[in-house]
């Protein structure tokens, strides 16, 4: 009678752990720091109407490329918070404007657009899209220090791991937002954000991850929304 | 503990299992590069321009052998991707192109071409994070172009294509450069693949934007302009309505055009006097071909380049130096 007895408490202890872990991530994971700015100018107060936006990353930097689903979360972030906005795909844009947005000739400012309307297939393409802003984003993100160990084995019906790793992970971007009618610069938004991972492992190893450029995303989403939505 | 035979199973699996990922880990890597490309978007030039695509060119591969048990041989064919993005770009960027695979087609469409296009691939260089601990991978091409006019073009003794140097209207290099950083699940093929279609869609936005203003090349299509007027080419598209060639080549307006005027590094040996087109090995430039760095062939491209200048270079990582390249991965 007392032997189911013995095992519950077992069974109890290797549950309570692994609600500790679940517990841990769900704390953890969530621990990001981020710092936002801005500095805008020209707000449109009716916001752009039937115009469109299109978001570029700069990739003429030596060591790092603006992630293209970095570029793409932010056009959902702000097509999903007002859907009356459009935001042109970042590759297509890229592919119909061929070779004027490439890294070695895009334009590095808003009066260089000048020298792109002098050509009248581009001119002509523009006046189709309806473009009213142009907005591009600079910045990368990065794995940052790593500590801890882990061990992993394989053997005849066993495999598993034992061991702690920790890293760091950084992301910093800049969105620059050109008035595409007065080609002008309008407005700077720049996201900081920070957090650390960690990844336990009893057999299984388990990544907590913080959302360090999801973070980032939504930051800078919600302040660029903020800028051209009417409605927020 | 003793081991039944379906341990004794088991454990032989799994030393094959680690032996297969051991030779994987050490097996040459193969790219074949493909891409989806676009077409320029410009006024297509009023120009009837034959290309001639050497073998080496629409064969290119380049071979660079594992240096070490970490490393593995890497063999990335390009030539078929360089001729399929080229033919989509020249076609954009020329009224009309033809392609001269042979004598035959020479002597039939010569008549109204106004020049032929020679490219090849003079270097290739490449990196991967194994190589450089940067999590990039790079590759960075040479490019060396050849303007010849129909009348340059012979036929050797055994069939192939040649040209007179001496008779070369333009000899200009382009680079180009393409880069892709690491990601998750990414394999080294897939990433070496990207960078290869960067590099290339990098030429020929190097190649648009600079066509124009190459001395040589401005100097053949100021002869153009009023011999096209007169209607003397086949094509008959030439009038008098008929714009200036440079008129819509080029505005750079972009971060390295004022930088990106290349000079050609090899000036010293003369040139042979019959270049084999199939031959890989190129005549040494003249330096007089070289583009200028102030030598703007138009207005447009004037104001480009004074509204490019205050922006920053070519990124660091263009150039072989600065990026390390391996030195043994050239070409083959």
């Amino acid at each position: 009678m007392s032997l189911p007895r013995l095992h519950r408490p077992s069974r109890l202890g290797f549950a309570s752990h692994w609600s500790a872990v679940i517990f841990a991530a769900l704390v953890l994971g969530g621990c990001v720091n981020a710092t936002v700015d801005e500095m805008t100018y020209n707000e449109p107060a009716a916001g752009i109407g039937e115009s469109s936006v299109v978001i570029l990353g700069r990739r003429h930097a030596p060591d790092y490329d603006t992630e293209f689903d970095f570029i793409e979360c932010i056009g959902d972030h702000i097509h999903s918070g007002d859907p009356s906005i459009e935001v042109i795909n970042e590759l297509a844009f890229i592919n119909e404007l061929y070779p004027w947005f490439e890294p070695r000739t895009a334009p590095m400012q808003p009066r260089a657009i000048d020298q792109l309307l002098q050509l009248p297939p581009v001119a002509q393409r523009f006046t189709e899209m309806k473009l009213e802003y142009m907005i591009w984003i600079d910045g990368n993100t990065v794995d940052t220090e790593s500590t801890g160990s882990m061990s992993c084995g394989i053997g005849p019906g066993f495999a598993g791991c034992f061991g702690f790793g920790t890293w760091g992970t950084e992301s910093e971007y800049e969105a620059t937002i050109w008035d595409f009618t007065d080609k002008v610069e309008v407005g700077r938004v720049s996201a900081a954000t920070s957090g650390q991972n960690y990844m336990p492992a009893v057999i299984v190893p388990i990544p907590i991850i913080a959302p360090v450029q999801g973070t980032a995303c939504d930051s800078l989403g919600d302040q660029l929304l903020e800028y051209l939505s009417a409605h927020h | 503990m003793i081991l039944g035979p379906d341990s004794i199973g088991l454990g032989r699996r799994v030393v094959l299992l680690c032996l297969v990922l051991l030779i994987a880990g050490c097996s040459s890597k193969q790219v074949i590069v493909e891409g989806n490309f676009p077409e320029p978007l410009l006024d297509p030039l009023p120009i009837t321009m034959g290309v001639i695509y050497p073998p080496a060119f629409a064969q290119h591969e380049f071979f660079d052998e594992a240096k070490g048990r970490a490393d593995s041989d890497w063999l990335v064919k390009t030539g078929e991707a360089q001729v399929a993005f080229w033919d989509i770009l020249l076609g954009g960027l020329f009224q009309e192109v033809v392609h001269i695979d042979s004598w035959a087609t020479a002597q039939a469409e010569g008549g109204r071409l106004d020049g032929v296009l020679i490219p090849s691939i003079a270097e290739l260089q490449y990196t991967v994070p194994t190589h450089t601990n940067v999590k990039v991978y790079e590759i960075w091409m040479r490019y060396e172009f050849r303007l010849v006019d129909i009348a340059a073009i012979h036929q050797q003794e055994d069939g192939a294509l040649s040209f007179n140097p001496d008779d070369r209207l333009a000899e200009w290099p382009i680079t180009a450069y393409g880069k892709t950083p690491t990601a998750f699940l990414q394999s080294d093929e897939e990433a070496v693949n990207l960078a290869a279609v960067v590099a290339l869609r990098d030429a020929g936005a190097h190649f648009i934007t600079t066509f124009g203003r190459t001395p040589g090349v401005a100097t053949w299509l100021d002869g153009l302009s009023p011999r096209q007027a007169s209607g003397e080419t086949v094509s008959g598209e030439a009038s008098a309505a008929t714009p200036k060639p440079t008129a819509g080549a080029a505005p750079g307006t972009g971060a390295n055009e004022a930088r990106e005027q290349d000079t050609p590094q090899d000036s010293a040996s003369a040139p042979a006097a019959s270049v084999a087109i199939d031959s890989a090995s190129m005549p040494a430039p003249h330096s007089a071909d070289a583009p200028a760095t102030n030598d703007p062939a138009d207005s447009v491209n004037a104001v480009a380049e004074q509204a490019s200048s205050t922006v920053q270079g070519e990124p660091a990582g263009a150039t072989p130096e600065a990026a390390g390249f391996n030195e043994q991965g050239g070409t083959r």
